[in-house]
């Protein structure tokens, strides 16, 4: 049971936009709840943030006016009501991650691999393992550079439409997004899942033959 | 072997002295990687830099790595809300709407 969402206060919004909202809702509801569970990590926060996203697009659905894509202005919505959220709940402090940290320096940390050799992506991410792994490393990511790469890698929408979004331009973006990436790649492949380890494993189920 | 050195040759003129393959100094190269695989970089950059990554086996390995992160983050799934949470949530939304939470 999740808790009631505020304390009340005394304006309420008249629902003379119901039908709208339910079509709305309808429409997009799966697509902010993906978005929220891939920038919370859990259920519960990503319920919290749908619904909190779903209120705020209640009250402005009558100021839209259609110059962005309806998609976009919930993905906006979201992101600033994840901001929010995150920030009062923790007040963890934004770590910037500089790409300097990330420039291997022996020649062991280079050749670092990701274990899916002569797997596609959804063979590989059969291996649960993998799987949370990866679900790790996006969760320790600090939340401006998750949000980009959730963005831009995980949502598949453009550079530009994430600088939309965020309120950022291209240029920022990418510079996120590429410390982002390598701040993965540099979690998952430091594990030391290797392809010994997803044979053994009872979970593992090699889709194809080509280990 | 022979072709291997050439393209090294070739590279160590092109590529910003600042990369020195095995030493771990890979700031330049590593900054365009994720355009690179994008394929975002300007037509001569992107090419001096496929000259040096054939070289460069550390880089090559690196790069592919990269790649592959990408392809996972792009393949990741998410469990769906099931038709009782999604019409909860609408419920609870519609309340919440009512009763003026503040935002």
């Amino acid at each position: 049971m999740r808790p009631p969402a505020r304390p009340q206060s005394k304006k309420p919004t008249p629902p003379n936009n119901s039908q709208e909202f339910d079509r709305l809702y309808r429409d997009h509801v799966d697509l902010i709840y993906r978005y929220a569970h891939r920038l919370c990590g859990e259920v519960e926060a990503a319920k919290d943030l749908v619904q909190e996203t779903f209120l705020n697009a209640y009250r402005g659905l009558k100021d839209f006016r259609g110059e962005a894509q309806i998609s976009t202005w919930l993905y906006t919505i979201a992101s600033r009501a994840c901001m929010r959220m995150r920030r009062k709940r923790k007040g963890e402090p934004q770590r910037e991650l500089s790409l300097d940290e990330f420039v291997p320096t022996s020649e062991g940390e280079f050749r670092l691999q990701i274990p899916i050799d002569g797997l596609t992506p959804e063979q590989a991410l059969e291996n649960k393992e993998l799987r949370e792994a990866l679900d790790q490393a996006i969760n320790k990511l600090p939340k401006k550079y998750r949000m980009t790469l959730v963005l831009r890698d995980m949502e598949g929408l453009s550079a530009k439409e994430v600088g939309t979004i965020m309120g950022l331009n291209e240029r920022t973006v990418k510079s996120r997004l590429h410390r982002a990436r390598l701040f993965v790649r540099r979690e998952l492949s430091a594990r030391g899942i290797t392809q010994q380890d997803h044979r053994s494993r009872e979970d593992w189920q090699p889709g194809g033959s080509g280990l | 072997m022979t072709g291997k050195k050439s393209a090294r040759a070739r590279q160590s003129r092109s590529v910003p002295p600042r990369h020195q393959p095995g030493e771990g100094r890979c700031l330049d190269i590593l900054r365009q990687l994720s355009a690179y695989i994008d394929d975002e970089l300007p037509s001569d950059i992107c090419a001096e830099l496929r000259r040096h990554v054939g070289a460069c086996p550390n880089c090559e390995v690196f790069i592919a790595s990269l790649r592959d992160t990408v392809k996972l983050c792009s393949n990741h799934q998410t469990p769906p809300l099931s038709a009782q949470e999604r019409a909860m949530l609408r419920l609870e939304i519609l309340q919440a709407s009512k009763s003026g939470v503040p935002r």
